[in-house]
């Protein structure tokens, strides 16, 4: 016994350690390798380095050719023709052909039950391999964002999943070989423990300088902190904000802070639903009738201090939001939205001005028939981390400016379901993650949605569904970013939402063993091909 | 002595087939897996044929609203009673078939056999060491009654034993990782290459600190346990005859005290089966050991019922033969018991 332990503490002091393998640490994991079925954003993590796909989206949020070499568009904006790469390589030495790529774009449009990938398809009418290196895509209609829908449809041997065509074949494949053609190769995965590629020294257009990448899945944000400060991984994707001041210390991690990759958003909705657009089967529709006046809502928005807020809730790593359309839009976010200002004096006289007065001296104001309180329900998620602490300051805020908050955490299956379509709450803290293209946030407040459960205010209002429809079908980008920046301006001057802030993404890396990360971008990815084809391992 | 195995047998079978039906109704209860996937791409349409491919589609068992967490459309109600998704449950656990994992798509008889070793590793190298120590810190704390040693060892146990184990865990790993350069999660060095005695080095390097905080959270409640028993026993007059005969302390402790005072200790490490996967669960948690407590922790928050039924169905019968096998064993270690 005693001396198998002190092998065990000889053996820790020379661990070894292969040069060219740099090691990732992340709390999460992917659910699974099949690209059709996968959920995750883990999962699509690997998918970006193990597959190409036809087009690929920066980290400055723009879209560029990945496979494609070129294309072309038909006037009527229906017919695409792209034209692949030559000379690629799938990891088993097979070619990549424009069959492979008719094969994928079918196959996803084929399953229904692909969660993400399906909706990707939704408008593609027929895909034809005209030749190796020829493949056009014919749309059921013209619609504005073709490139983004091909940014998640990754390219799949047909060698492979022909095997595979539908159903529960095509979900139950855990396509363990991940067979793809992009610059990093399967080796080796344990589900929720790790993953190991090695690189593709021959990928056509950009082939890693490191060896081999490791990802390594950690049981809680903590504990990554302390992976990369003892060295045993050499990145880490997140972290918890109360970690940032003992990282940014250490003299051999560097931060990079900026958007994330994924646009996401964390909003305050009210519930706006009437007598008129309560949904008729699930509405419920029991929100507060004070918050239906734009006056009162105004009042709350000039009462948010959104910068007290980042500093308390985020430790100050955010920026104040203004619409659910976020600053990790690139282009289609709307940077000359005017925002109201943080000024209770105003809020105040507002309220006053419309009646809203106390007349009883409680502190809280009472609607101007004197019925009610302006007392009103506020839940949240009880997964978000900052989610009690934003709730608490926004309680205080609007309390004095003699607005009462009860403050409720729920967990998202009850927040489902009191939020929509039944709208049987008054106010409500949640948030979304979206695509690069704005269309699918800009939908959620379209009065279609109402009935659905998309809508989570129930705002309704035939200017926007005019203009959302305008920029569906809009192919003219300046004109349709023209309709998108419209449609902000509107969302701040109804305000469905308030939008507190945009957290900021947070990722640290070791400076002692690989050097070249990406960390100039708007976007802060350092998992990325990028970052990960270009980083060099430090001699 | 065979009627009573079979007798037994039968009751753990009874017992058994009672959880199967539990665990079907038990995570029903948390809701629609699918109310997870909140994002604008999701169209009601992609979620109907996600839940087709999860048979959520079918009714639960009838068409009472209350056992329906997720709403099921009248026509899905009028169709045959054996389409309901408990039928499908039953006829596919029949045939062996734990189903298909929500969250990952896989077998779930895969993905469990995968884990369960690891824990069983865990648990048992936890387990083992926390009897030893426990056994022996009662049996000499008891042996010592009153002294120094003894209010020592009582109250360490005392307070290794209120510990939260997650707790504990968090802070072993941290002081760990930090003075000894252990490993802060998972099972082995990734890619590592080892083979034969230096993997078996590895692996122990992960398993350091997971089964020392296992063995801290478990030795107290042995400890307590054995030190009561035995206070018993010594006080039995053929201890004193054992005295009498001029034996040694070794000799009494050894043949005379600890053998009767096994009984209660048998009996505690059956029935705390259960709970040391509930101690599993949080500390594979803390060191993302990948065993099954991992498995049950992720698999709640995704509500993944496949998983969470069948990785429920093997722990009920792990504990239900563990009882069974205690019994059997009380019969070998104290003749008294008779069978039948």
């Amino acid at each position: 016994m005693k001396r198998l332990v002190l092998l065990i503490f000889l053996s820790l002091l020379g661990s070894s350690l292969a040069q060219g393998t740099l090691r990732i640490g992340w709390a999460g994991s992917p659910d699974t390798l099949n690209p059709g079925t996968a959920v995750l954003a883990e999962a699509f993590t690997l998918f970006d380095l193990v597959y190409d796909s036809l087009f690929n989206l920066e980290l400055d949020g723009s879209i560029q050719p990945e496979l494609v070499e070129s294309y072309d568009v038909s006037e009527d904006g229906k017919v695409w023709t792209f034209n692949i790469h030559q000379g690629v390589m799938f990891h088993d030495g097979k070619p990549l052909t424009a069959a492979d790529v008719a094969f994928s774009l079918d196959y996803y449009k084929a399953n229904t039950d692909f969660p993400f990938a399906n909706g990707y398809t939704s408008y593609f009418d027929t895909v034809e391999a005209k030749d190796d290196s020829k493949v056009v895509v014919t749309l059921s209609e013209a619609i504005p964002n073709m490139l983004s829908q091909l940014l998640y449809l990754y390219i799949l041997p047909e060698h492979v999943w022909s095997a595979y065509p539908a159903g529960s074949a095509a979900s139950e494949f855990e396509n363990l070989d991940m067979i793809g053609s992009g610059p990093f190769k399967m080796t080796e995965y344990k589900q929720g423990e790790f993953v190991r590629l090695t690189a593709n020294k021959e990928h056509y257009a950009k082939p890693p300088k490191i060896d081999e990448v490791v990802f390594q899945t950690f049981g809680s944000q903590d504990v990554l902190v302390q992976a990369l400060k003892t060295g045993q991984v050499d990145m880490i994707t997140e972290m918890p904000n109360t970690a940032v001041v003992s990282l940014r210390n250490d003299p051999n991690i560097e931060l990079v802070l900026g958007a994330p990759l994924a646009p996401s958003v964390r909003d305050v909705f009210f519930n706006l639903t009437t007598a008129e657009t309560c949904p008729a089967d699930d509405g419920i529709c029991s929100g507060h009738p004070a918050l239906l006046d734009l006056t009162v809502r105004k009042a709350l928005a000039h009462a948010t201090d959104k910068l007290q807020i980042i500093d308390v809730a985020l430790l100050g790593l955010g920026s104040p939001g203004t619409g659910i359309i976020m600053d990790g839009m690139g282009e289609w976010y709307n940077t000359e939205v005017k925002d109201y200002d943080y000024d209770p004096e105003a809020a105040n006289k507002l309220l006053d001005d419309a009646g809203y007065l106390d007349t009883n001296n409680d502190g809280v104001r009472e609607m101007p028939d004197g019925s009610r309180d302006l007392s009103f329900r506020f839940y949240w998620p009880n997964d978000v981390i900052e989610a009690p602490r934003v709730a608490e300051l926004l309680s205080q805020m609007w309390g004095d400016i003699g607005v009462k908050l009860e403050l409720q955490a729920l967990d998202p299956d009850a927040l489902t379901s009191v939020c929509c379509p039944s709208f049987d709450y008054d106010i409500m803290m949640w948030g979304w993650s979206s695509d690069p293209d704005p269309g699918f946030m800009l939908s959620i407040l379209t009065t279609d949605e109402v009935t659905t459960g998309t809508s989570e205010t129930g705002y309704s209002n035939p200017e926007y569904d005019e203009l959302y429809s305008a920029q569906a079908t809009e192919l003219d980008p300046a004109k349709r970013q023209a309709i998108v920046w419209q449609m902000q301006d509107i969302m701040m001057r109804d305000l469905p939402y308030i939008i507190p802030y945009y957290q900021q993404q947070v990722q640290a890396f070791r400076t002692d063993r690989f050097s070249g990360w990406r960390t100039d971008a708007t976007k802060v990815a350092l998992e990325d091909p990028s970052s990960l084809t270009q980083i060099e391992a430090i001699q | 002595m065979t009627k009573l195995i079979l007798r037994k047998l039968g009751w753990a079978l009874v017992t058994i087939a009672f959880v199967l039906l539990l665990n079907f109704f038990l995570f029903r209860v948390m809701g629609d897996p699918t109310r997870l996937l909140k994002d604008p791409r999701l169209t009601q349409a992609t979620i109907e044929a996600i839940r087709v491919r999860f048979g959520l589609d079918k009714p639960v068992i009838n068409c009472f609203e209350s056992l329906n967490p997720v709403k099921v459309s009248l026509q899905a109600c009028a169709v045959n009673p054996f389409e309901t998704q408990f039928s499908a449950y039953i006829s596919n656990l029949l045939k062996g078939d734990l189903g298909v994992s929500f969250h990952s798509q896989r077998p779930v008889a895969d993905l469990l056999g995968e884990r369960l070793w690891n824990t069983i590793l865990l648990i048992g190298a936890g387990q083992i060491l926390a009897i030893i120590i426990g056994v022996t810190l009662g049996l000499f704390a008891a042996w010592k009654a009153r002294t120094a040693l003894d209010y020592t060892a009582l109250i360490a146990s005392l307070a290794a034993w209120s510990l939260p184990t997650f707790w504990l865990g968090i802070l072993l790993l941290f002081w760990g990782s930090h003075y000894f350069g252990l490993p802060l999660g998972g099972k082995e060095t990734i890619g590592s290459g080892l083979a034969g005695w230096g993997r078996l080095v590895d692996i122990s390097k992960h398993l350091l600190l997971p089964t020392l905080t296992f063995t801290l959270v478990f030795i107290g409640e042995y400890m307590l346990i054995m030190r009561s028993t035995v206070l018993d026993v010594l006080s039995e007059d053929y201890i004193l005859t054992a005295k009498a005969k001029g034996l040694t302390t070794f000799q009494i402790l050894k043949d005379h005290a600890l053998r009767n005072a096994m009984l209660p200790i048998v009996t505690i490490v059956a029935l705390n089966l259960g709970f040391t996967v509930a101690g599993a669960i949080q500390i594979e948690t803390v060191f993302s050991w990948p065993g099954l407590g991992l498995t049950i922790f992720e698999a709640v928050g995704r509500r993944d019922y496949p998983v969470l039924q069948g990785a429920f169905l093997l722990l009920a019968v792990s504990v239900v033969l563990a009882n069974v096998i205690a019994d059997l064993l009380y019969t070998f270690l104290d003749p008294r018991v008779r069978l039948g």
